[in-house]
């Protein structure tokens, strides 16, 4: 497979088709050979374009302009504000333990509040341990799945707000709703391990004095903070969506604090105590990160970043940093940002004896921040190469159009009748494609990864329950047997338990489906010609549907549904469902191929390729595909001027084919 | 000979399934197996010259030698994971590459053909450190017997059962 030109599509080591000829094969009974609706990829062309053509929408590689998009609810408001109740005196503790030099933790210092914290013991012994971030995204995400699906009545999804690991326990912040919910998942196991889930108890203040002051802070602190707010919100720009904290050791506010300076040769109490502030100012993360995209840090004599190193702690998302005009020598002075700012699209580092002292400085920031667009103001990729970047590590085999290998548009016209038919009317779904001998079944993949940023609430799986027949849970012969349905009967029963559904209409929402089909050989006969069995397809639909349990239960799922179509029993409808497999999931939105067009299989000499040379590979690559001869070969490559994917094309759709000019019967 | 009967049709698929499900993907997510992904498929004879449909991602794959050695060559380590699992029987008496005479059924279930329908997540890293984040998945694989570890001269250790057609399809 190569990286980057996806693999022929259509073309195929073509098993069934090249057999057309005789066996009773699925496509026997459509009348002749019909022209195959395909585009020059062999993709089925499905009218809004269910192949990769009709899908525009990417949703990576765009990148928000850094343009605000008008002022949001920023520092310069709230700093005015009265102080916030809640975490405001935690955050007080923080400053005040960050200004005596004791580590300042804003996490912790927004956790006490009780009653919304709890504490997790067990997943250090589990498998998702060795997970890069210890497992916590794993355990956030379990937690989250199962205390959502605890209660069947609500639609109510758990959502963790924070969770940070202290030795071996895990403390994780939510409401306390969720709280509640999550405490009910006491013992319950988790990647191999069990789970001990507490009300978590704060750790006492550091200090016994603090703990005293039953009425807020001393005076003292309050005041500091005060002012640190006040210079922050000088130093905000609420348009550019830009916190200035550039020159901070000629602030006239900040030098009468008598703060210290940022230059790295005394550690300073400043610019921790700088972000405790900045940190209580939003409520969420995300006000955070749609209100700060960008901080400059120029001209504040930094050798390194220790002093300010709390930057990437309190604004991890920013996407423009400037660090202009400091005096950082080597790249190690920017080694502990070398794993932070995950999005930094545009850094400044002019003005650093870095230029002059560390050459080739930027091709190892260039490795550092794998979406950095803008280096000094001077473009080092452009969004198209970070997005392939990108998606090239999400997902090393290429993400392409679907496969969509029809035969005579008995898969077309299947999703199309079924796919509305299993909403409306499935009494007269099953009596249109489903017999006695098929069989279907689902199960369901609770632990599915999500997006995260896909945040609807999953719909209780209560319902569905009684009938998955996922095996990695159902291991009991006698329930395997049970969850399996053959027959029109019994699959009616249990289609009637399942719940009402809504799927995308597929001509106008054709991006909400991924459909791929393939010949599928040896199917029984149930004409009981072909002792050999008989050619059908596996067809296979990726999408999602909304369901509804009762008026008040709604909800979106994800599915996967796999079909073995083949043909009928005489008499009976022509195309029958030999098997009907369905999985469910979260919904989230499906991974769409990151081209628009997909790479079409290069029918082009490669260079240093002689043209003969290049019509014998073709040859050669058609009659592996077909079975065809070679004359036959370059008969249909001749008349398609030497295009692989035309040749197949074309063979498929002219399938009668003298028995003489196969190379030799398949069977 | 009398076609498997329905108990024995799914004990044998689900313990055909299992054993795949288990051993591919440890197979596939430990970089020194690899060199074993293609023994999973079917391998093409002068009889029976069919090789396995793989499909990955919308792209067709023409061999699985090509999938092995893209897996050896191109992704540093993977992580797969499966949420869940089914499979089907979706014939009893499977006869692709079944001489004359030996196109009975067989009442032990070793000629189906069995439909495995996966669905999990997994993660990728392509070099040391760079690593997607969790990715879904669903994977249809169809098993047919191999043919090959049925004859008395069979070697030991074959698999009892090859992917005639795969495709993958990550699907978040």
């Amino acid at each position: 497979m190569q990286r980057v030109s996806a693999p022929p599509r259509g073309p195929r080591s073509g098993g069934p088709t090249a057999r057309g000829g005789g066996r009773g094969g699925i496509q026997k009974r459509t009348a002749g050979p019909r022209p195959v609706k395909v585009d020059k990829d062999g993709d089925l062309d499905m009218d809004a374009g269910v192949g990769a053509a009709g899908r525009g929408k990417s949703g990576k590689g765009r990148f928000e302009s850094p343009v605000p998009s008008g002022p949001k609810g920023a520092v310069r408001g709230r700093a005015a504000g009265p102080a916030r109740g809640g975490s405001t005196r935690a955050t007080q503790h923080a400053i005040e333990r960050g200004l005596r030099g004791e580590q300042v933790n804003v996490r912790e210092g927004r956790l006490t509040t009780p009653g919304t914290t709890l504490q997790v013991e067990g997943l250090m012994s589990s498998k998702a341990a060795s997970n890069s971030d210890g497992g916590l995204q794993s355990l956030e995400g379990f937690l989250e799945r199962k205390a959502s699906g605890r209660d069947s009545k609500s639609n109510r999804t758990v959502k963790i707000k924070k969770s940070h690991l202290r030795g071996d326990l895990v403390i994780i912040t939510a409401s306390q709703e969720d709280i509640e919910a999550m405490l009910k998942l006491d013992q319950f196991s988790f990647a191999g391990a069990t789970l001990t889930i507490k009300p978590h108890e704060p750790a006492p203040p550091p200090r016994k004095e603090i703990s005293e002051k039953t009425e807020g802070i001393s005076p003292g602190t309050a005041e500091i903070k005060d002012k640190l707010k006040a210079i922050l919100a000088s130093r905000y720009d609420v348009d550019l969506k830009l916190l200035n904290l550039s020159s901070l050791g000629q602030d006239a506010g900040l030098l009468e604090m008598g703060l210290g300076s940022l230059d790295g040769k005394t550690t300073s109490k400043l610019f921790p105590a700088l972000m405790v502030v900045c940190d209580s100012l939003f409520d969420s993360w995300k006000a955070k990160q749609e209100a700060i995209v960008s901080v400059t840090l120029a001209g504040n004599g930094l050798s390194n970043v220790t002093n300010v190193t709390a930057l990437a702690q309190t604004f991890p998302d920013l996407k423009n940093l400037d660090l202009s005009g400091n005096n950082i020598a080597e790249i190690k002075g920017l080694e502990s940002w070398r794993w932070k700012f995950r999005h930094l699209e545009n850094l400044v580092l002019t003005g650093n004896p870095l230029e002059t002292q560390t050459p080739n400085y930027n091709i190892e920031i260039l490795k550092w921040y794998p979406k950095l667009l803008t280096l000094n103001g001077v473009q080092v990729r452009t969004p198209e190469q970070v997005a392939a970047a990108t998606e090239s590590i999400n997902s090393p085999i290429p993400i392409s159009g679907p496969d969509f290998r029809d035969v005579g548009q008995v898969g077309e016209n299947f999703v199309r009748q079924f796919l509305p038919l299993y909403d409306s009317d499935r009494t007269a779904l099953l009596s249109a494609f489903y017999d006695a001998q098929s069989c279907f079944s689902m199960s369901i993949n609770m632990s599915a990864p999500r997006d995260r940023t896909h945040g609807s609430p999953i719909p209780p799986w209560a319902i569905y329950l009684p009938h998955s027949r996922n095996l990695t849970k159902i291991n009991n012969i006698n329930a395997r047997m049970s969850r399996q349905y053959r027959g029109i009967d019994q699959i009616q029963k249990v289609w009637t338990d399942l719940p009402a559904t809504r799927h995308p209409d597929i001509s106008t929402q054709a991006d909400k489906y991924l459909i791929e089909c393939h010949p599928q050989p040896g199917l029984a006969d149930p004409s009981g010609q072909s002792p050999h069995g008989v050619d059908g397809l596996l067809l296979i639909i990726h999408g999602e549907f909304e369901e509804e349990i009762n008026s008040s239960d709604k909800g979106s799922r994800g599915f996967s549904r796999t079909f073995i179509l083949g043909p009928g029993t005489p008499g009976g409808p022509p195309i029958r469902v030999v098997s009907d497999m369905m999985i469910l999931r979260a919904n989230s939105p499906l991974a769409v191929p990151s081209h628009p067009l997909n790479p079409t299989q290069s029918s082009m000499p490669a260079p240093g390729v002689s043209p003969e040379q290049h019509q014998e590979t073709v040859t050669k690559q058609l009659v592996e595909k077909t079975g065809m001869t070679p004359e036959y070969a370059m008969l249909c490559l001749m008349e398609t001027g030497w295009d692989l994917n035309k040749a197949f094309v074309a063979f498929n759709v002219n399938k009668v084919i003298p028995y003489g000019l196969l190379v030799q019967p398949v069977y | 000979m009398a076609e498997p009967t329905e108990d024995i049709q799914i004990k044998v698929a689900a313990n055909a399934a299992e054993q795949f499900v288990e051993s591919y993907y440890r197979t596939i997510n430990n970089p020194q197996q690899r060199s074993k992904l293609t023994s999973f498929y079917i391998k093409p004879t002068p009889t029976l010259p069919l090789q396995a449909d793989i499909t990955l991602n919308g792209n067709t794959i023409s061999d699985p030698s090509e999938l092995q050695s893209f897996f050896e060559n191109q992704v540093a380590q993977t992580n797969y994971e499966v949420g869940s699992f089914d499979c089907q029987v979706i014939n009893t008496n499977y006869n692709v590459g079944v001489r004359e005479g030996q196109l009975a059924p067989d009442k032990d279930g070793k000629k189906m053909s069995i439909l495995v329908m996966i669905s999990g997540g997994v993660r990728y890293w392509k070099k040391e450190g760079v690593e997607s984040e969790t990715r879904g998945f669903t994977e249809n694989v169809v098993l047919v017997p191999n043919w090959e570890a049925q004859g008395p001269k069979a070697a030991k250790g074959e698999k009892k059962w090859v992917i005639q057609s795969q495709n993958f399809r990550l699907v978040l």
